[in-house]
């Protein structure tokens, strides 16, 4: 196996390499189509440089190196502001559950290829209009319907459904047994007949999610994933698989060095505002957290290189990193004064305080809002107790509603 | 970069927890907080017998050689119970300060006594609540030392001290033997941190740095204690966080655990969060120890030790209720420790002024 440094080092050459064709300057102006477009030819490419599926199996056309390989390429890849997003979640959890369930190998072999060229993608339709957090709550029905299913109902919050060829998908298959129990995964064509995916906006305009509508769809019985009334454990395996993922400290928002800068080009009471102590103590206080993060994330990953288990407290990126990139574009926006309300939307994330600003509170939610993280951190690590849950082994066609 | 501990230092890790768990004595503990004087001898014997007293001092003078990682981890040990007495950080810091001093004759004389545990060094740097004034004004003339320095951890047992002070419109550090008649007892919440005045008039002093020397001297110790008291930070603090949920666990109300309330197990999970913080940047700063970029990990680990320790105090006697804010329970003995450990070597206005500086001259 190559490597990591000498991994490290191809990784960074080629991603440099192709940062003209492919980097913001490339991406500025674009549509949504036209960066989705960009976005499978950089994934064609990458996977001609032979730097596509890191760390998936080999027989699956990936490269069959490890997790730690794969980190070390999405950090690298990360700042380089590609357009790659439109494939996180089909590469991260749906074609990984594939590659683990369906028997048929080389169907499975295809689709993989097929992905991370960027000419297929997956989405994950888990989310409902009444189940988020409380996903074991999902409504969306599959009844047997001679040796296949019929699924009819909503899902909510789908990314990149409108894009998407494939989906993996949770659904209610027996209502009269407690909620947990009677769900059933499967896969799904996104373009087979009784399938609508509409894409709406969220509040910075950004058209990412989808509400995907199921009328009738047919599906058969080899589209199972996992046994009859397991659907549950699975789509807990697919949100589990990402062991590997790298994270960022700085909430993938715009960096403290970043505030720093502003804070020496902006005034306050007549001194550059790097001067106030106020402003010192936030970078100081957010700088602190931030490092604290780096040194988790370093850590797991030392553990991970010397064959151990990383430690749990690497589950505080998300949370700890958010809510500081949140308020310190609050108060980046707060020291500018009134340009501080202007507005770019063609700007990025990661060097705009009201780009970052706006779609902050995206990330405290997605993918596990703040609350849910202190529950698991409480009842996972710490060992305390669930809340009360009246539901908790009732049919749920009984759950009152 | 951070590290993973190696077998050493995590037997290190087991066994001083190990043996201060054994004496760990709560009454006794609360007894030394009734007045002045009195310290945890028994922490300090068992300190002299496990070696851990000689852990940083060079191999030549009669010491182990071991570094921050090392002494992080006593000092996360004992303040996981508590324990401690303040010499354990100030040793360190007097230690450092002699070990790249010049001054033969001093070494000779203090850093075999202070490895084996017989002499005790406090750090006076302190004036008029900053923790390292650009002008104090303690005045040293004539190979003499003049002025005050207010409540200096350790001080009323100590046997010498160093000394922040000024020589002819430089700062120097300089040392000086201490006895009774100058050190007056400073009552205090934390009484068994020994806090002193020490009036100097006209105590002979030796000097070991002088002007630009002294000042990288006296502020690359205090980062470097600041790291040491950053672990006993953490130390407590993830005991006051395992107090609250043990509690959480066992009170019931309302016909469940408390634990079960999101209001207490989300403010017991944030304490983790902050925990977990303050000991990677802990690590991290102990890792960097003599390298690039150590004194904004030590500023870093500074604050989240700061910050977890009191965060994490304060909560777990709300936590607790009423039974928290009894004596006997005892866990007033975190939230006096978290304080006096955060005003200690400077509050956290010192250390974020000084971390924003510092990154200031990395990115510039």
């Amino acid at each position: 196996m190559i490597e990591l440094d000498e991994f490290r080092a191809k990784a960074g050459e080629w991603l440099h390499s192709v940062k003209a064709e492919f980097g913001p300057d490339a991406r500025r102006g674009l549509s949504d189509e036209q960066d989705l477009a960009l976005g499978r030819r950089y994934m064609a490419a990458r996977y001609d440089a032979g730097l596509a599926g890191i760390n998936m199996p080999v027989e699956f056309g990936g490269l069959g190196l490890s997790g730690l390989h794969k980190i070390v390429f999405d950090e690298q890849e990360m700042p380089m502001g590609f357009p790659s997003v439109y494939f996180g979640i089909s590469l991260g959890m749906p074609i990984p559950i594939i590659m683990r369930y369906c028997e048929d190998k080389q169907w499975v072999r295809e689709r993989v290829i097929a992905a991370l060229r960027g000419e297929e993608i997956w989405c994950q339709l888990f989310s409902e209009p009444s189940a988020g957090s409380d996903l074991a709550g999902l409504r969306t029905k599959a009844e047997q319907d001679g040796n296949g299913w019929v699924v009819n109902g909503q899902k909510l919050w789908t990314s990149h459904a409108h894009h998407s060829d494939y989906g993996v998908i949770v659904a209610r298959s027996d209502p009269s047994v407690p909620k947990h129990k009677g769900l059933t995964y499967f896969w799904i064509d996104m373009r087979a007949p009784g399938v609508t995916a509409r894409p709406f906006e969220l509040l910075d305009q950004s058209v990412v999610c989808n509400e995907v509508f199921f009328d009738d769809v047919k599906l058969t019985d080899g589209q199972r994933i996992g046994p009859v009334g397991g659907g549950f454990g699975v789509a807990m395996a697919t949100l589990m698989i990402e062991r590997y993922v790298a994270s960022d400290p700085d909430g993938y928002g715009p960096s403290v060095s970043f505030f720093m800068d502003l804070a020496k080009d902006v005034m306050l009471n007549g001194k550059p505002a790097i001067e106030d102590g106020r402003i010192r103590s936030a970078i100081a206080r957010n700088y602190a957290m931030r490092s604290g993060l780096d040194a988790i994330r370093s850590r797991a990953f030392l553990q991970m290189e010397a064959g151990l288990e990383p430690g749990p407290e690497g589950s505080l990126g998300k949370l700890v990193s958010f809510r500081s990139r949140q308020k310190l574009s609050e108060l980046a926006m707060d020291i500018q004064g009134a340009a501080g309300l202007a507005y770019d939307s063609e700007a990025t994330t990661t060097h705009d305080w009201a780009v970052s600003w706006l779609s902050a509170p995206t990330g405290r939610i997605a993918g596990g809002a703040d609350e849910m993280l202190l529950n698991t951190i409480a009842e996972r690590i710490l060992g305390l107790p669930q809340d009360h849950r009246p539901d908790k082994g009732i049919p749920f066609n009984e759950i009152p509603v | 970069m951070s590290i993973l501990y190696d077998e050493a230092q995590e037997a290190i890790a087991k066994e001083s927890r190990r043996v201060l768990d054994a004496q760990f004595d709560k009454d006794k503990l609360l007894g030394l907080l009734d007045g002045t004087g009195r310290f945890d001898e028994a922490f300090w014997k068992t300190a002299v017998e496990q070696g851990w007293t000689g852990l940083a001092v060079p191999e030549e003078y009669g010491g182990l050689g071991l570094g921050l990682l090392e002494m992080g981890l006593i000092a996360q040990s004992a303040g996981a119970l508590c324990a401690g007495a303040p010499f354990l950080t100030g040793n360190y810091g007097v230690t450092q300060i002699l070990a790249s001093c010049t001054n033969g004759a001093l070494k000779q004389a203090w850093l075999p006594r202070l490895a084996s545990g017989d002499a005790i060094g406090v750090v006076a740097f302190e004036e008029a609540g900053a923790p390292l004034p650009s002008d104090p004004a303690v005045k040293y003339e004539g190979g003499r030392l003049s002025g005050k320095k207010a409540a200096v951890p350790g001080a009323l047992k100590a046997d010498f001290a160093i000394v922040w002070a000024m020589s002819g419109g430089k700062p120097v550090l300089v040392l000086a033997e201490l006895n009774a008649a100058m050190s007056r007892a400073v009552d205090s919440f934390d009484n068994s941190r020994l806090y002193a005045e020490i009036s100097f008039d006209g105590a002979e002093a030796a000097v070991l740095f002088e002007g630009e020397a002294a000042r990288c001297g006296a502020l690359d110790c205090l980062a470097r204690m600041a790291v040491v008291a950053a672990h006993e930070q953490m130390g407590g603090a993830e005991t006051a966080l395992l107090l609250a949920r043990d509690y959480a666990l066992e009170r019931k109300a309302f016909g469940q655990p408390i634990g079960a309330f999101q209001s207490i197990k989300h403010s017991i999970a944030e304490l983790y969060g902050l925990v977990e913080v303050a000991r990677a940047n802990s690590i991290h700063a102990a890792s960097l120890e003599g390298q690039g970029g150590f004194l904004a990990a030590a500023c870093a680990a500074r604050l989240s030790g700061c910050e977890a320790y009191d965060t994490a105090a304060r909560d777990a006697v709300q936590i607790h209720g009423g039974i928290g804010v009894t004596w006997q329970l005892g866990l007033h003995l975190h939230m006096r420790r978290a304080r006096s450990l955060s005003i200690e070597l400077g509050n956290a206005l010192f250390w974020e002024d000084l971390l924003v500086t510092e990154l200031e001259a990395k990115a510039a």
